[in-house]
């Protein structure tokens, strides 16, 4: 299941840290994510997995430490910078523009243009394209988000990450809304970008989703990471463990 | 799987769907159609309403001496509401439109009286105008002072500025290649129409058309959204408020070409309050992501009608502020009630 290139990783973030006043929601925190490889972040209410997330896309910048990807060093001072250096995000809770319909959305920021002008005809075929691709059921790219259900928004925000075309995709919570059949699309989406070489970096809460999808897992605690694991070489206990500090790292 | 009714060439034969869905896709189109006319529609027939009862009550309403009338006296308003529906649209506001329009006037006048070439003088009196816009963007997004704190604080300032270079006087003498361009007529119809509908055009186009346009949609829409998507929100902030900054001046030296004169009193707060309420009432959403230029131009015209109509069928004209105040708050409600409808009800 792991074809990972371990060789040169696609991003590797280096003692970030990260204050909101007198909050340290990260504190030295190392991670390094694989092309072909699902790195599944998890941990408890609180314990700084936005954040990360919004770190590495540009929305937060780091008090301290380094971000990298392939190897350069970089500066994401924006999420347009983020975007510009491949790394696409499903946020938790800044997804969509309500008020835009499905095709306006899969491009915000990226939008195509034929000379001068918008190319809405192309906006809407490749929407419509990826949306059949990923076999999401949206009646009508000119829906607006508003008038979806929040699991539609949610599969609509994935879909969006993967027609970015983007080499690392980020996902926090991406199954949060969804249904068990949705969750399994989600899941199957997800297998797919990684099986296409992306590195997908994927904060969860469900330890199912997290067994049967990711290949590692990191665990963040209190803005720390407890520990990294290998999915093949861990137990729900353990990680469980990890993630409410009943066990601690040897390390 | 898909069935978008305007575009029947999506339709692949792997689409294959139920019944339903073709159904609730094209019910779905049928509805947003009329949701997004809906307001307009409403207004365009609060317009033909008040033209017919102005006809009736006097045959000279729709003279065509009396059309152009209308025409030019909505043409200033209009072309500075163009910026401002682009910046509500994008979920700000410019309240120092009037301002704006008075600097811009004021600043070419005093050039020209200077003796520099009038072409140099409007080029200058819209830069300074753009200038003063870059100014409020900068003031909200590296100070962040709301924007409507902000121009109007700009408002107050540049007003300010202009009356005290100029004395509070207005400025005369422009050469006369200037003023024809305020005063000239084509074919009938003065400049200032051909002006307005070629800016109305381009403001149409720069909002439908092109990634500005789109990105005005999202940053209104949901600017911390926009801007997680990779939208540049600042960047966007300072070329719309720029632009409306020197399109606000550029109108104002056109109204000082049609008076012949430069008044640093011109605009003002009734121009600001005007173009603001005709953008609303022209269906733009006070809370970003909804608006349209041909709103803008309906909500323009309505005052010139509502102001000249009253007038030539003697009604006392201090009736006009009845009028707009009723139908202000009813465009609004309106707009709230299609929020209500469109963005809460799955939340
Ligand atoms: N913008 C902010 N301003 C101030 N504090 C913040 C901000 N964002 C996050 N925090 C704080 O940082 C800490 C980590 O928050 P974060 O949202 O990253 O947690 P999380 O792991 O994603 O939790 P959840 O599982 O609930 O999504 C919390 O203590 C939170 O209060
Ligand atoms: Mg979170």
């Amino acid at each position: 299941m792991n074809a990972a290139d371990r060789s040169t990783p696609a991003l590797e973030l280096k003692n970030i840290t990260k204050r909101f006043g007198r909050v340290t929601a990260l504190e030295d925190v190392n991670l390094t994510a694989y092309s072909g490889e699902i790195l599944a972040i998890v941990g408890d209410n609180g314990a700084g997995k936005s954040t990360l997330i919004k770190a590495i896309s540009g929305v937060h910048h780091q008090d301290d430490g380094q971000i990298l990807v392939d190897d350069q060093l970089v500066s994401l001072s924006s999420p347009a910078d983020a975007r510009a250096a491949g790394i696409a995000t499903v946020f938790q809770d800044l997804a969509l523009v309500e008020c835009l319909d499905v095709s306006t959305n899969m491009f915000l920021g990226q939008f195509p243009r034929r000379g001068w002008f918008v190319d809405r005809q192309r906006m809407d075929t490749e929407s419509r394209r990826f949306l059949d691709e990923l076999k999401v059921t949206v009646a009508d790219v000119h829906t607006q988000i508003g008038m979806l259900s929040g699991g539609q928004r949610q599969i609509i925000s994935i879909a969006r990450a993967v027609r970015s075309g983007a080499h690392t995709i980020l996902l926090d919570e991406p199954t949060a809304a969804l249904g068990v059949r949705e969750t399994r699309h989600a899941a199957d989406i997800i297998s797919n970008l990684r099986d296409s070489g992306k590195a997908v970096i994927c904060v969860s809460h469900d330890m199912e989703f997290v067994f049967t999808t990711a290949d590692r897992i990191l665990v963040l605690r209190l803005g720390k990471v407890a520990g990294v694991r290998e999915v093949s070489a861990t137990t729900r206990e353990e990680i469980i463990g990890l993630i409410t500090g009943t066990k601690q790292e040897a390390a | 799987m898909t069935i978008s009714p305007e575009s029947p060439a999506d339709r692949g034969p792997e689409n294959t769907v139920p019944k339903n869905t073709v159904t609730s896709a094209a019910w779905g189109w049928v509805v947003r159609q009329a949701q997004s006319r809906a307001q307009l529609a409403g207004l365009a027939g609060v317009l033909l309403v008040l033209i017919i009862v102005f006809q009736i009550g006097n045959p000279i309403f729709l003279s065509s001496g009396n059309i152009m009338e209308m025409l030019r006296a909505t043409t200033l308003y209009f072309i500075v509401a163009c910026p401002m529906t682009l910046i509500l649209v994008s979920g700000g506001i410019d309240f120092s439109a009037g301002a704006l329009f008075a600097t811009g006037g004021v600043t070419a006048g005093l050039l020209m009286v200077l003796g520099i070439p009038w072409p140099v003088a409007v080029i200058i009196g819209m830069a300074v105008g753009g200038a003063l816009g870059v100014v409020n963007a900068w003031l909200s997004v590296r100070l962040r002072v709301p924007p409507l704190i902000a121009t109007l604080g700009m408002f107050f300032t540049a007003s300010g500025i202009i009356t005290v270079i100029t004395g509070g006087n207005s400025i005369y003498g422009f050469p006369k290649a200037f003023t024809d361009l305020g005063q000239g007529f084509l074919l009938g119809i003065p400049f200032l129409v051909y002006y307005a509908v070629v800016i109305g055009v381009v403001f149409w186009i720069l909002l439908e058309k092109t990634s500005l346009g789109y990105d005005a949609r999202a940053v209104g829409g949901n600017r911390a959204a926009a801007s997680a998507n990779g939208i540049r929100v600042g960047r966007h902030d300072f070329i719309v408020y720029g632009l409306a900054g020197a399109v606000a001046a550029l109108a104002g030296i056109m109204g000082a070409a049609r008076l012949s004169s430069a008044n640093p009193a011109a605009g003002g707060t009734a121009l600001t309050f005007q173009v603001v309420t005709a953008v609303i009432i022209g269906g733009t959403s006070l809370f970003g992501g909804i608006g349209s230029i041909g709103g803008s131009a309906l909500g323009a015209l309505l005052f010139a009608v509502i102001n000249n109509g009253l007038v030539i069928i003697n009604v006392n004209s201090l009736w006009q502020n009845i009028f707009v105040g009723v139908i202000l708050v009813s465009a609004v409600a309106i707009d709230q009630a299609r929020r209500r409808r469109q963005f809460s009800s799955r939340r």
